[in-house]
């Protein structure tokens, strides 16, 4: 689709409206949605800022110098259909592509670590992790105390991490 | 039962409302631009479910499929839901609270999208509902969240605390002193968004503004609504220090009894003719001049949208009916 503005260049930001109850839909290339100042003052009726920030990252790297070769798997999403649409396709893109994404996401937000709330999915995946680490931690004491033939001391290491385990599992 | 914008809210004068969104998403499905219909239904369920569950009765869910157009374009007039997702004919989903206050967009941009608007300015109030129904619900669907960056959305821009807060100000004398564009400027330069809350892009209407937070990575959501809070704060100050001198100034004054003498008498009223005429009345309102409670016209502008009014009167078949039930509903409340 080409832009409406300069019918020139690909229209990569959709912009959907609502003027005196129809529905309005406005498709700009990248220049043009800049210079006509969609992401910014008198966007019209309950504009939000997705559509636009997809121009913005596609901006930054030119999606001809990267390789389709990578892909997310689980959506099946490449870095580049990343770039193109603005999107991100599941959240495992941001695992898989977070070193690529970062320079990205500091241009758009000024800053790249969060401080804001944390989500429960954040606190099972420490606990988890912490419990990973604990058992990692037990284990190396337990053959030592193995390889010393403390075997009363590799007993209760053994309880300790079956209990673990346990938990974890639950 | 009542809905949200017939309330009075805290300094209602000049801020008609403040609105707070938190996008999430659900781990284990793609995100909603890529979902197929099977997708979207499995995450119809999710979230019904948990709602449901967690918040108990006072909400209704529906499929955006159910709607005709016209009630979908009305759901966004009254701002239940994004113009992006009034234009969705499909199995999207929409949960909807009894006084309106509280709508989730299932599967618009990301898996959900909370929403819970207050009358006037209740940036803290509407926050810490949004925040308790996001407990509730992060509780049985697992919010899919990375240490690092946050909150994860379909779009870079909404990453970390995927919070946007909006506050909607009336600024009809800033507007009559030709002191908007400067303000626009000045707050994009803070980081934050102003945008024409009706009308199109170049040609807002009304005098309505609405201001948003725009960073949501690296901010807390509470210094995100303090930084909001105090620029909504110095504007509304700005705009009652213009309103004190313009209303003194007599063409202001023709300007507003004049627009309430047309809209008490019109007989066919367009959209675009009563924002322009409603902006001076509203003025008029907060200033004293004229004795109408604030919060009636701001019930009465989003009554008399297009598809809101369309929508409400099924008897309405051409454009002239509709103009001429718009300028009947405005007599009416205006009398
Ligand atoms: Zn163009
Ligand atoms: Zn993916």
């Amino acid at each position: 689709m080409l832009c409406q503005n300069c019918g020139k260049n690909d229209a990569v930001t959709h912009i959907k409206q609502i003027i005196n109850g129809e529905m309005d839909e406005v498709h700009l290339c990248r220049d043009c949605a800049r210079h006509l100042g969609y992401d910014d003052i008198f966007s019209g009726f309950d504009f939000d800022f997705g559509g636009f920030f997809g121009s913005l990252l596609g901006d930054m790297i030119s999606p001809r110098l990267i390789g389709e070769t990578e892909r997310c798997d689980k959506c099946g999403c490449s870095f580049n259909d990343i770039l193109r649409s603005g999107k991100a396709g599941c959240s495992e893109c941001y695992t898989k592509f977070y070193d690529k994404l970062i320079p990205s996401i500091k241009r758009i937000h000024g800053q790249a670590s969060h401080t804001g709330k944390v989500g429960s999915g954040a606190v099972r995946r420490e606990k988890t992790e912490s419990a990973g680490e604990k058992i990692e931690q037990l284990r190396a004491e337990m053959n030592q105390a193995v390889s010393v033939q403390d075997f009363e001391k590799a007993a209760l290491l053994r309880d300790e991490i079956k209990a673990l385990e346990g938990g974890e599992s639950k | 039962m009542s809905k949200w914008y017939a309330e009075k809210g805290e300094q209602n004068d000049v801020i008609i409302s403040t609105r707070i969104r938190l996008a999430r998403n659900i781990d284990g499905f793609v995100y909603p631009h890529l979902l197929d219909k099977e997708g979207k239904n499995r995450i119809n369920e999710k979230v019904k479910k948990a709602v449901f569950e967690k918040l108990g009765d006072g909400y209704s869910f529906c499929e955006m499929s159910s709607f005709t157009p016209l009630q979908a374009v009305s759901l966004a007039e009254r701002h239940l839901i994004s113009a992006d997702f009034a234009s969705r004919r499909d199995e999207s989903g929409l949960i909807i609270s009894d006084d309106e206050s509280v709508s989730i967009m299932i599967c618009e941009e990301d898996h959900v999208k909370l929403q819970v608007m207050k009358s006037g300015f209740a940036l803290g109030e509407a926050f810490a509902r949004a925040d308790e129904i996001d407990d509730s619900l992060d509780s049985s669907l697992s919010f899919s969240f990375d240490e690092r960056i946050g909150y994860l959305t379909s779009s870079p821009a909404n990453l970390g605390t995927a919070m946007r807060a909006s506050v909607f100000l009336h600024l009809p004398a800033l507007t009559l002193c030709g002191q908007i564009s400067a303000i626009a400027s000045t707050v994009s330069k803070l980081g934050l968004s102003i945008s024409g809350a009706y009308g199109s892009r170049k040609k807002p209407s009304g005098d309505i503004y609405q201001i948003s937070n725009k960073i949501t990575l690296g901010i807390t959501e509470e210094t995100a609504i303090s930084n909001l809070e105090s620029i909504v704060r110095q504007i509304a100050n700005r705009e009652r220090g213009a309103a004190e001198r313009e209303i003194k100034d007599p063409s202001a004054e023709d300007k507003i009894y004049r627009a309430y003498g047309l809209l008490k008498n019109a007989r066919l009223l367009t959209t675009e003719e009563f924002m322009s005429l409603i902006t001076y009345v509203r003025f008029g309102a907060y200033a004293g001049l004229l004795d109408i409670p604030v919060e009636k016209i701001d019930a009465l502008i989003i009554e008399v949208q297009p598809a809101t009014v369309s929508v409400s009167n099924e008897d309405i078949n051409t454009v002239t009916e509709r103009d001429a039930k718009r300028a009947e509903i405005v007599r009416k409340a205006l009398d």
